[in-house]
């Protein structure tokens, strides 16, 4: 979580560095855009898949407290291979995604309609399948990695756009080679475009 | 340890005395030792007996001497030396880590993974398949007479799993009075016993064969609990007698017996508290074969036989602190088998045979609900034509009938021409197929740690509703969509073979064989788009891919003189799947660099194919007979190329297809040497296997390092006539 704050606060520097240097033009008065969210970024949780979610808000790109899951103060959680959207069986919000194919920094507006919600507990908008899902599983290694060419577009529940891919699934290594690991960690990066339009 | 350098004294022994004789030996030869006589007699391409010459078709025969003369005691030993055959692990058996591995190893031919090739014995197959392998450490070698291997599907005539084709081996004939012992010593305290004998007596003959195998297995990895190769002990059987009761009739009966005691201690992370566990391994195959022949006429035989088999997998495995009960698997399965063939004509090289049986076979395991019977019954018909003394023509067809599956009919079309009396073109195509498995057709199993379900094809409508009335599934969720037309069809393949047999001299022959295996169907798993209630998916198998394979043999055999013999053997192989060539054409397959992150789509020329698949093998054979010494030098390389292992240093791009450097496990080599010493009644030999200490222990766990044996033969022979 500390690596996140330092994170967050260097992104917090470089918009300041940007708007210092606005400023210093000063023929211009247009208002000045809130800066688009690109970030990197990690989430980790319990290597379980009986556990409990790990939710995150796009708006401010933060881990939100498992206590405000039934708010929609979320966009989606993580709970091992399965990703759950906020929305009608998994939350009170209207978030919508869909599983866009193509090359994520080619991919440059999102569509108007199209979206998938968690409509019951047990069919989610994200497919968490190992065959259909979106990561392939490595019955030799164990391994979960991401399908390239494919990440997921969100509206969400603030009604602003977004897409995201996951870039690798890691786990801690264990003490042992036949030991199980007990922590899994999501690294994804996102486009959150704050002016409410679809462009990115 | 001491043992160890005994025996390397021992050897060191042979090997200085073979070399001595290896001096002396200059002295001219005295007679022709090696035999020169290379169109053998096999019975797989046709089931009637016929010369190699006579046959259209791919077909590779490893004598009885060339067994003798390895030295070796492992049939998957002996195959993996051969050019275009790969020892192909399933990728789970090479990275349990310290887990006993249920699967063995199993032999890739033409491409294919080893559930695609028959393995027979006498003609009948076996059954216990574990993922589509079966254990080859189940035959043991020492009464074989020799392995006939064709290449191409072999389904016209042996049905379902013959796709790449069949290794058929074949057990000695009781033909004359003689008895046989052999001690095999080796690197990890192996320790084999072999004894036979055949007894003649007027029309009775009898050979009986027994043989204890026993091994402390190995460790390649000292950091993982437990041994890579756990300790075990084999004991094999085999009885077969015949009776020519008069000129026109012969009863045959045989018996095979085999078991094999694997002694397990591995450890499991049950709470994340390490725990220790051990069990044995017990896996038996035992078969019975009864076989009449009768001669009707010059023109008209047939022979009625009744085959019946079964194989049984028990695993325990109990918990060293508590010693209470971990696991326990069990898989039971049998087969029955009556069969009746009928071979008309007078040429051995223009045989109608045709014939048709039914199968009966059940299966019973811990992992299926209850026993499931899968029978079928099957007619095949084959003529050979030979036209002019030049061409010779294999055509046949089978038809198999299933209930749970559509029937299906395989034909076959196979040509030889002589172009001159040394060279021979053959061409041979060839419909084959593979039936589901139990495992696809009738698996139900949750995973109780994780808690996901697979169902095999015909289960999921019954387990679905099973898992909704229980509460398991949703209960606003439609099955109905998921219940209907989920069966399996067979996997199918088309099979081409297109060589030249060219004798170059009386000691010289170079083989070239073409080919190309197109399968399609291909028996896949998939998750079902909604999950359970706690989350977790539903699992099934549908036929989904279509791959091939395609590439060219060579093998040339050379007799230098009356005492050197060589062959040698190549193989340049590509294997693709068609699914993920046409994503790459229709641009929709991409990879994405784990180091940059950046994502592109994948090219034709980046997709390498499979993995697990060798582009080019290579293989030699030479043979030193020193006739004044009685003594023999026998050596064999194999080279494997390079070949692509998924997750291969935990590199991977997001797609799991081969399509970088970085997914490749380098070549390597494998040498065994072999030295014999004849003494009138016994032999000795000394060998060295793995010379070159080739070891890799995570993907190829059956490789041990350099190892060495000695073996003392002891043969009493009476020539009847």
């Amino acid at each position: 979580m500390k690596m996140k704050t330092l994170k967050l606060s260097m992104l917090t520097c470089a918009a300041l560095v940007t708007g210092l240097i606005s400023c210093g033009k000063k023929d211009t008065p247009k208002p000045t855009p809130t800066p688009v969210i690109s970030q990197t970024d990690s989430i980790g949780t319990d290597f379980s898949s009986t556990g409990a979610y790990t939710f995150f808000s796009f708006k401010n790109n933060a881990v939100v407290a498992r206590t405000d899951s039934n708010s929609t103060k979320w966009d989606f959680a993580f709970r091992f291979v399965n990703i759950i959207v906020n929305s009608q069986a998994s939350g009170p919000g209207n978030v919508g995604v869909i599983t866009q194919p193509g090359i994520y920094d080619d991919f440059k507006m999102a569509p108007e309609t199209g979206y998938a919600y968690d409509t019951t507990s047990s069919r989610t908008a994200i497919d968490a399948g190992f065959t259909n899902g979106w990561y392939k599983y490595i019955d030799a290694t164990h391994a979960l990695i991401p399908k390239a060419g494919q990440f997921f577009v969100f509206r969400t529940t603030d009604n602003h756009y977004v897409k995201m891919e996951i870039l690798s699934v890691t786990t801690n290594i264990p003490a042992s080679n036949t030991e199980p690991p007990t922590e899994i960690w999501y690294k994804f990066r996102f486009t959150y475009q704050p002016d409410g339009s679809r462009n990115f | 340890m001491q043992e160890l350098i005994t025996l390397q004294k021992i050897l060191y022994t042979i090997v200085g005395i073979s070399l001595f004789s290896h001096v002396l030996g200059q002295s001219p030869p005295q007679a022709d030792s090696v035999t020169r006589s290379l169109d053998e007699v096999v019975v797989t391409a046709t089931r009637t007996e016929n010369k190699v010459s006579n046959i259209p078709l791919p077909i590779q025969v490893i004598s009885a001497k060339s067994i003798q003369l390895s030295g070796s005691q492992k049939l998957i030993d002996i195959l993996q030396m051969q050019s275009g055959l790969v020892i192909a692990n399933n990728p789970l058996g090479t990275a349990l880590q310290g887990y006993p591995n249920p699967f063995g190893d199993g032999i890739q031919m033409q491409g294919l993974d080893p559930a695609y090739t028959l393995i027979l014995v006498n003609g009948e197959p076996l059954v216990g398949r574990n993922a589509g392998i079966i254990n080859l450490g189940r035959i043991a070698i020492g009464n074989i007479k020799q392995i006939e291997i064709i290449r191409g599907p072999a389904t016209c005539l042996y049905g379902s799993d013959a796709l790449a084709g069949v290794i058929n081996i074949i057990t000695e004939d009781p033909v004359k009075n003689s008895a046989d012992f052999q001690v095999h010593y080796a690197t990890n305290n192996t320790l084999g016993l072999t004894g036979s004998a055949t007894i003649k007596h007027n029309k009775i003959a009898l050979e009986l064969f027994v043989n204890r195998y026993s091994s402390d297995g190995y460790d390649l990895d000292k950091n993982i609990y437990g041994k890579t190769i756990d300790p075990f002990v084999d004991y094999s059987a085999a009885a077969k007698l015949t009776y020519q009761i008069n000129d026109k009739n012969k009863l045959t009966l045989s018996a095979r017996y085999f078991s094999e005691k694997q002694f397990n201690n591995y450890i499991i992370y049950p709470e994340s508290e390490p725990a220790i566990v051990t069990g044995t391994t017990i896996e038996s195959d035992k078969s019975l074969f009864a076989n009449w022949q009768h001669k009707v006429n010059g023109k008209l035989n047939y022979t009625t036989s009744l085959y019946t088999t079964s194989y049984t997998n028990n695993a325990a495995a109990f918990l060293k602190k508590s010693d209470s009960l971990y696991e326990k698997i069990q898989l039971t399965e049998w087969m029955v088998r009556p069969e009746v063939q009928v071979n008309i004509g007078k040429d051995p090289a223009a045989l109608l045979v045709t014939g048709t049986g039914y199968s009966l076979e059940n299966v019973n395991s811990t992992r299926y609900g209850s026993v499931k019977e899968l029978n079928s019954w099957y007619l095949f018909v084959q003529k050979q034509i030979h036209l002019k003394e030049k061409t010779n023509i294999i055509v046949g067809a089978r038809y198999d009938k299933n209930e749970l599956y559509p029937s299906q009919i395989s034909p076959k079309l196979a040509i030889a021409y002589k172009l001159q009396p040394d060279i021979i073109l053959k061409g041979s195509i060839g419909a084959g197929f593979k039936a589901p498995d139990f495992r696809q057709q009738f698996l139900s199993f949750s995973n109780s740690l994780i808690g996901y379900t697979i169902f095999g094809a015909s289960e999921l409508s019954n387990g679905l509703e099973t898992l909704q009335k229980s509460g398991q599934i949703n209960p606003d969720i439609n099955l109905l969509p998921y219940q209907q037309n989920r069966d399996l069809s067979p996997e199918r393949s088309i099979g081409i073979n297109l060589g030249v047999d060219y004798t170059i001299s009386n000691h010289t022959v170079l083989k070239i064989n073409l080919f190309r295996n197109d399968i399609s169907n291909l028996i896949e798993s998939y998750n079902l788009p909604f999950n359970k209630i706690n989350n977790q998916a539903i699992y099934s198998y549908t036929n989904l891919d279509k791959v091939f394979t395609e590439g060219l043999e060579a093998n040339f055999t050379y007799n230098f003189n009356k005492n050197f013999f060589l062959n040698t053997g190549y193989q340049y192989l590509i294997a693709k799947d068609k699914e993920i060539l046409h994503k790459i054409r229709e641009g929709t397959m991409y990879k994405r660099d784990p180091y940059t992150n950046v994502t592109t789509l994948v090219t034709k020329s980046e997709y390498k194919g499979l993995y697990n698949r060798s582009r080019n093998t290579a293989n030699l054979r030479f043979q030193y007979n020193n006739i004044q010494y009685k003594a023999n030098a026998f050596i064999t390389v194999k080279y494997r190329g390079r070949y692509g292992f998924s997750g291969l240093n935990n590199f991977y791009n997001g797609n799991d297809i081969l399509d970088d450097d970085r997914e490749f496990i380098k070549g390597f080599v494998l040498m065994n040497a072999t030295i014999s010493k004849d003494l009138n009644r016994w032999e000795i030999q000394g060998g060295m296997e793995n010379i070159l200490n080739y070891t890799n222990k995570l993907l190829m766990p059956n490789i041990f390092g350099r190892s060495y044996f000695i073996n003392v033969n002891f043969k009493l022979e009476n020539k009847a006539k």
